[in-house]
């Protein structure tokens, strides 16, 4: 696979022989369970938010492009916006077998690409990442790691076995949340 | 509003492409002044592509680009961008280095001819570029399908294309649907370089567009 030459891993000895990497879209989200591997590239504005039960081991991942107040027309998808995202992830990992209390969350994103000296609203960016927290907090799912904000692009990947999420950016230093 | 979105028949695609074409005849002029030397632009090719597939067209999305955004006021608002690849970037800066001074032409210093010292100087090169290309393109659009547009300040940022996008795409509601997408190729002497330029209706005015365009050209037609 042609990620696994970018694998990260703690250990050299870690056998990634039999995780799939799955990689997701704007407007998607997956749930898989170790020792599969989940990416997403290129966020700018865009907010991932990845969902992690550590005792089962299942986590799930959604790559959110609006805050909940923005409605949608045409096609779109749960994934889509932050509270029916969260709501349809949450979901999705229950039907798996993951356990609502035992899950915790992370984020990654909410970028400003372009400063526009004319254009003083805090962007969609910083938008996505108020709503998502709002969402959790709601939902009662404890945020315990994050990489939010800045004028740069992410990539990132979420490791089943650990719940890890490695956060890459061009000319920064990878950072694991 | 057009649920449809940006759809253009095949007609009318000709026409768009057309009149890119008279707009990269103005810009191989304008930079051919500018430059001192002959530059070409080869006939551009246009297509109407849904985003998630105007991606891998551009680039690598794990590699960086340079990408010049221009938001558009007027009878059509949304985006244009203005995008090319590192290599090539560093290419055309080479290339506006041979341009003589800026300064003549603006009645401010003679002496500060376009120098790269640091990436910011580079930076004003792309907007420039960018700024010509889009200004010739709209002026084009504007002789056809007498719409006016005009373009905001243009802003450049290097990184994945997919995230210098999507904050645009999204603030436009056109996620999922289509973009224009002008593949012009500049050609300086023995040198090419390809460069891509985006036009990104907004979901209000993607009807407006696709009207003037449709009319204009039967308009053309019974001449």
């Amino acid at each position: 696979m042609a990620y696994q030459k970018n694998v990260m891993c703690d250990s050299p000895v870690r056998d990634f022989a039999d995780s799939q990497v799955l990689e997701v879209a704007i407007g998607e989200g997956v749930v898989t369970k170790a020792p599969d591997i989940i990416c997403s590239k290129g966020l700018g504005s865009c907010v991932v938010v990845t969902l992690y039960d550590a005792q089962r081991r299942i986590g799930g991942l959604a790559h959110i492009m609006l805050p909940h107040s923005v409605s949608l027309n045409g096609h779109h998808t749960p994934y889509h916006r932050a509270d029916t995202a969260i709501a349809a992830l949450v979901k999705a990992l229950q039907g798996k077998g993951a356990r609502r209390q035992d899950m915790v969350a992370k984020m990654a994103g909410g970028a400003r690409m372009f400063s526009d000296y004319q254009d003083s609203s805090p962007g969609i960016g910083a938008e996505n990442i108020m709503s998502i927290k709002n969402v959790l907090k709601r939902k009662g799912v404890p945020l315990i790691g994050e990489d939010v904000g800045g004028n740069y692009g992410r990539s990132i990947e979420f490791y089943l076995d650990s719940g890890k999420l490695i956060v890459r950016a061009i000319g920064k230093e990878d950072r694991v949340i | 509003m057009n649920d449809k979105g940006l759809v253009l028949s095949k007609e009318q695609l000709d026409f768009l492409s057309e009149m890119m074409n008279v707009g990269a005849g103005n810009a191989a002029t304008a930079f051919t002044q500018m430059l001192g030397c002959e530059v070409n632009l080869k006939m551009p090719a246009v297509h109407v592509l849904s985003a998630p597939k105007v991606i891998p067209i551009l680039h690598d999305p794990s590699l960086p680009v340079a990408c010049v955004r221009m938001g558009l006021v007027g009878d059509v608002t949304g985006d244009m961008f203005f995008v090319v690849s590192e290599e090539q970037k560093t290419n055309l800066i080479h290339l506006m280095e041979r341009a003589p001074p800026l300064g003549n032409a603006e009645g401010k210093n003679p002496q500060s001819a376009i120098r790269i010292p640091h990436s910011t100087t580079g930076f004003s090169v792309l907007a420039e570029i960018g700024n010509i290309l889009v200004g010739v393109y709209l002026t084009a659009i504007h002789d056809f399908c007498k719409l006016n547009i005009y373009h905001r300040v243009p802003i450049v940022a290097v990184d994945m294309i997919q995230s210098l996008l999507d904050e645009s795409l999204v603030a436009l509601r056109r996620q999922i649907e289509r973009i224009v997408v002008v593949e012009n190729e500049l050609i300086v002497e023995e040198k090419r370089i390809r460069t891509f330029l985006l036009f990104v209706p907004s979901a209000e005015s993607v009807n407006t567009l696709v009207d003037s365009i449709g009319q204009a050209r039967i308009a053309m037609c019974e001449e």
